[in-house]
């Protein structure tokens, strides 16, 4: 499975909509992230669509969607950061990704330190949450890698496939994220990444 | 109205606006006074009148709290009910922190528990406390609800982060039933 490191946010364009509208008409999608039965399909698909159209930067919106992009395999995935208070310097974050050989591993990874890069230095926001399905495993296992914390563990508070979940919400502040930044720093100083994944890829290979 | 041997509980109306309006003005911020993004409000004393007159708004879900002297002592209400899943966040008010530990506290929360879990058939039902709310937190957890954990600084305001911690109490067997009733 190739990779790439140069994984960047953009707005959507008018010929993303075709990716987008697959990604959600995915069955994944709604169980995993915008699932509700008091909304059709069609209402969720119109919504978000419309969401992602929206221009980002010039106000101070409540809702920033943009997709993650890669130079090597194309759109991989949506970002939306949600209920932004622009007072709190906060917001709530969910990622999806397109194609479900991304979804864990160093794509998801990457995803999700850009999302959070966004957040903090372009946003200048001050802390990030995160709703995550205790079912969604990879998902919040991720998150917890880049040194969030599980702040809560909502009981029961979700209902999937007519089953109660637990939601758990994670929290990373701004000063968190900076020593997790300068910690890879360190540790990978005089390392070239490229060289680091060439490496890591012929290890895979070699029998 | 409901009437019980320390408080009265009734719908809440217009007239009750100036003292609903004293709590968004304290300095000292309420988790139940913040909005969906966590930021306080600042509605004036009018536009809170307004919205206890609207048939659409309030009226109904939102209670006055009164002592048995006829004194407005706080409000209680449950709010961003969500059906599928059966739970909505409660609002819980009093003018006086010594009076989460009183008994018309206990009345009114017994109340608003049951409104819930009976009329509403909520299984579940979720309190917010801000640090600075520790008699709320008190009251709440002497009522049953459990912690879920604490989210840090996730309101700024008065010059600093508060952090803020979320409680949850499941309907229990047999809940449900509806506090007596006065005729009116």
């Amino acid at each position: 499975m190739g990779f790439s490191t140069d994984t960047f946010l953009r707005r959507a364009e008018r010929d993303d909509l075709d990716t987008v509208v697959a990604w959600m008409e995915h069955p994944d999608f709604q169980h995993f992230l915008y699932g509700d039965p008091a909304r059709s399909p069609r209402q969720i698909r119109d919504q978000i669509v419309g969401m992602l159209g929206r221009a980002a930067g010039h106000t101070m919106p409540g809702g920033i969607y943009l997709l993650i992009d890669s130079k090597e395999s194309g759109p991989i995935g949506m970002l939306s950061l949600q209920s932004i208070s622009w007072r709190n310097r906060s917001c709530s974050l969910d990622l999806y990704l397109g194609d479900e050989k991304h979804r864990s591993g160093m794509v998801a990874a990457i995803s999700v330190y850009r999302a959070l890069e966004y957040c903090f230095d372009e946003l200048n926001l001050h802390r990030v949450s995160a709703f995550i399905y205790a079912f969604n495993t990879p998902s919040w296992r991720i998150f917890e890698k880049t040194g969030a914390r599980r702040e809560l563990t909502l009981r029961d508070h979700v209902v999937r496939d007519g089953k109660l979940h637990d939601v758990y919400g994670y929290g990373l502040l701004r000063s968190e994220f900076e020593a997790l930044r300068e910690r890879y720093t360190r540790a990978a100083e005089g390392v070239r990444l490229q060289a680091m994944i060439a490496g890591l890829a012929g290890a895979e290979s070699s029998p | 109205m409901i009437a019980g041997n320390h408080a009265f509980i009734r719908g809440a109306e217009p007239d009750d606006a100036p003292f609903l309006h004293r709590f968004y003005q304290a300095r000292r911020p309420r988790a139940a006074l913040l909005d969906q993004h966590r930021e306080p409000l600042l509605p004036t004393a009018a536009e809170l009148e307004e919205l206890l007159a609207r048939k659409d708004g309030l009226q109904g879900s939102f209670y006055t709290i009164e002592d048995l002297t006829g004194v407005v002592r706080g409000f209680c209400s449950l709010r961003g009910a969500n059906q599928e899943a059966g739970f909505a966040d409660l609002v819980f008010l009093l003018d006086d922190d010594a009076a989460f530990g009183s008994p018309l506290a206990a009345e009114a929360l017994a109340f608003i528990l049951a409104r819930g879990y009976g009329r509403m058939g909520l299984r579940k039902i979720l309190g917010h406390c801000l640090e600075g709310e520790e008699s709320l937190r008190d009251a709440l957890t002497a009522h049953g609800f459990e912690s879920d954990g604490v989210q840090r600084q996730v309101l700024f305001t008065a010059g600093r982060w508060y952090d803020m911690e979320t409680l949850t109490r499941f309907a229990r067997p047999g809940e449900g039933v509806q506090a007596p009733r006065r005729p009116e």
